[in-house]
């Protein structure tokens, strides 16, 4: 009978309480709206930058291994504050769109507008699909261990194959200046950057080199390594920084 | 009455006012923001040109020069093996169709050697209406940029008259300024709203108050429903197979694509145009005059042509002293880097053929000052380099590169 009771599921607030709730979720959620376009686009220009900037940064091997690990890192802080606190499945997914909102408002006003330069030319990448996957895994399983290691390494996997449909078509080949180019680095070579040289990419630059003329799936999954490390050490700042004890000091 | 506090404030606030909404053009690009010994003494740029200054949107615009790679470059400037030839714009208001170095066409980063003679031309088209002001510069690497004369253009004509089409290795003709915009937003917005759909599935139901009440209360299980993980179930294997879908079909799309391409153009020097042996050059003292902002150089000149020649100019960082009894005329109005009057001799006669003369050469401009190169004694490295123009009787013009200690005086 007892254990019968425990079964109905609570009821929800009504009335005046209802509303006072509400309006403080709506408070909150626009607090972190702002907050994560600001914080996570800022995160991601001073750690990504180039990478994501200009599609001739876009190469198989420093993009792939970059931009997950970057990432990763505010998605997995804010999905311990979401997930341990509020169940609430989503903290990677809000992060990247609001990542997303910042992004393509720099690319319109500050690239477009601003310095001329088409839009075209600074796609940023995506990693929403990655993110959904991410936030998925999370709520099925309720670990941060299986979360770290299938998660971290899902979001670095996916990263590649999402954005692929969207700059495969920049890696056409071009014959220009009796060299081959990719239009990607078309775009480098016409479209002048006073302050970005081309000799500053790293393209395909280091030690970890290609496995049979296969670049991307090395660079992918030690990008998947390193998430699955990178993910629980931004879970403990997330949780760490998820705490009232300096408002009580105040 | 205001309290002084107040008046701060209000001085503060009418300065941020005029900063953001009076905002002055910029109109330099940091032609002189390298220390002095660096503009000197990496890339000495002379006989740049332009073909013309004002243009229609989809002109062209050639600039063309020629440059010598100092042999006494900076022991603090890593060498130039990794360097790019460009043109410094306020954004990309020109796009660059076509570049040459020493007459080899180059799209890519380029190797010099010290030393080296090497001529450019860079072939630009107008995109943007404006008036900009353009100089043809170099990118060093792990040193910054080492920029040459600059000119003001002046663009007319519409934007959207601009045309920059392109043909593929595929044979498709292709507009740089749309191509795969479409797609890319398309894509964006495809996962944009699949992220929106996940995020409104949670934002539309009681969040952080009741969530966290019910956890704490041990009723967790209530705040996820077997429709949530029914959905999330669909996301973890629907996501990945379209991920994966959307790639292989972009794959069969474009079977030619390639890797970005990253190669390093080995430009071989021209035959010597500068020091070319007929004239040599050896410099034995040199002095900066602070308060009168005048270098003196005194050089021992080895004449060993068959005519006489005399000094006729004297170039360093961009900054041209002429003397005005040899130097052509100088026609170029708008460049305000010259000093028509600014190099003088000690003695005004031609250096007879085969003979052998000290020299003191005195270059005295305001310039100096104004193109921060005096700034040269407070250097680490207070060598100074520049080409010394000598001219023959007939107008056959020899260049000499020199290098040499700076000794300031302060009297």
């Amino acid at each position: 009978m007892t254990a019968k009771a425990l079964e109905i599921p609570p009821k929800p607030y009504t009335g005046e309480k209802a509303r006072l709730t509400r309006a403080y979720d709506y408070l909150i959620l626009v607090l972190a709206l702002f907050l994560f376009i600001g914080a996570f686009h800022l995160h991601v220009a001073l750690t990504v930058g180039d990478w994501d900037f200009w599609t001739d940064w876009k190469d198989r091997q420093w993009w792939p291994l970059v931009t997950p690990l970057m990432m990763i890192t505010f998605p997995a802080a804010v999905q311990a504050v979401l997930w341990t606190n509020f169940r609430l499945p989503m903290g990677a997914t809000l992060c990247i769109s609001c990542l997303l909102i910042g992004t393509w408002i720099a690319r319109y006003f500050a690239y477009h507008l601003w310095n001329y330069f088409p839009i075209n030319e600074v796609l940023p990448a995506t990693m929403l699909p990655s993110a959904l996957v991410l936030d998925a895994i999370l709520m099925l399983t309720n670990s941060l261990t299986i979360t770290s290691i299938f998660g971290g390494m899902a979001f670095a996997l996916l990263f590649y194959p999402s954005n692929w449909p969207i700059f495969g078509m920049f890696h056409v080949p071009v014959e220009y200046g009796g060299a081959q180019l990719t239009i990607s680095d078309l775009f480098g070579f016409q479209y002048i950057r006073a302050g970005t040289p081309e000799y500053l990419r790293l393209i395909e630059r280091g030690t970890l080199r290609t496995y049979g003329q296969y670049a991307t799936p090395l660079s992918a999954f030690c990008s998947g390594l390193l998430c699955t490390l990178m993910y629980p050490l931004w879970w403990y700042i997330g949780k760490a920084f998820a705490t009232t004890k300096f408002v009580k000091a105040i | 009455m205001m309290k002084p506090m107040n008046y701060v404030l209000g001085i503060f606030c009418l300065w941020l006012f005029s900063l953001t909404f009076a905002p002055n053009a910029a109109f330099a690009h940091g032609e002189k923001a390298l220390e002095p010994f660096i503009r000197m003494r990496t890339i000495q740029w002379y006989d740049v040109q332009w073909s013309l200054d004002k243009l229609n949107i989809n002109d062209e615009l050639v600039i063309t020069g020629k440059f010598h790679v100092a042999e006494d470059w900076p022991r603090g400037v890593p060498k130039p093996d990794a360097t790019y030839l460009n043109v410094s714009s306020p954004g990309p208001v020109f796009v660059r169709t076509e570049r040459y170095l020493n007459g080899q066409a180059s799209v890519s980063s380029a190797a010099l050697k010290l030393g080296g003679d090497y001529d450019f031309k860079i072939v630009l088209k107008a995109r943007l209406p404006g008036r900009y002001h353009l100089h043809p510069f170099f990118n060093l690497h792990d040193a910054g940029a080492v920029m040459g004369p600059g000119h003001w253009f002046e663009v007319a004509g519409e934007p959207a008259a601009f045309a920059n089409q392109v043909k593929t290795l595929d044979g498709n003709v292709i507009d740089m300024e749309t191509y795969g915009l479409a797609n890319g937003i398309g894509w964006h917005a495809f996962w944009f709203v699949l992220g929106t759909a996940w995020l409104l599935w949670w934002v539309r139901r009681p969040l952080f108050i009741p969530r966290y009440k019910m956890l704490q209360s041990g009723q967790g299980k209530w705040l996820i429903t077997s429709l949530d993980r029914k959905i999330a179930m669909g996301i973890l294997f629907g996501v990945p197979l379209l991920v994966v879908g959307a790639s292989a079909m972009t794959d069969s799309e474009y079977p030619n694509a390639i890797p970005l391409q990253a190669g390093m153009d080995q430009i071989e020097p021209l035959p010597s145009l500068v020091n070319d042996g007929i004239v040599k050059v050896k410099v034995q003292r040199t002095e900066f005059r602070v308060p009168a902002r005048s270098m003196t150089i005194t050089a021992q000149i080895q004449n060993t042509s068959d005519q006489s020649i005399s000094i006729g100019e004297f170039a360093t960082a961009n900054v041209r002293f002429l003397n005005p009894g040899v130097s052509p005329s100088h026609t170029d109005d708008s460049d305000t880097v010259v000093a028509p009057q600014g190099l003088s001799l000690d003695s005004t006669d031609p250096i007879q053929a085969g003979e052998t003369r000290t020299v003191r050469i005195t270059a005295l401009d305001a310039l100096w000052a104004t193109q921060r190169l005096d700034g040269l004694i407070r250097d680490a490295d207070t060598r100074m380099g520049g080409l010394l123009f000598l001219y023959e009787t007939n107008g056959k013009r020899h260049i000499a590169s020199i290098s040499t200690a700076v000794i300031p005086k302060f009297d």
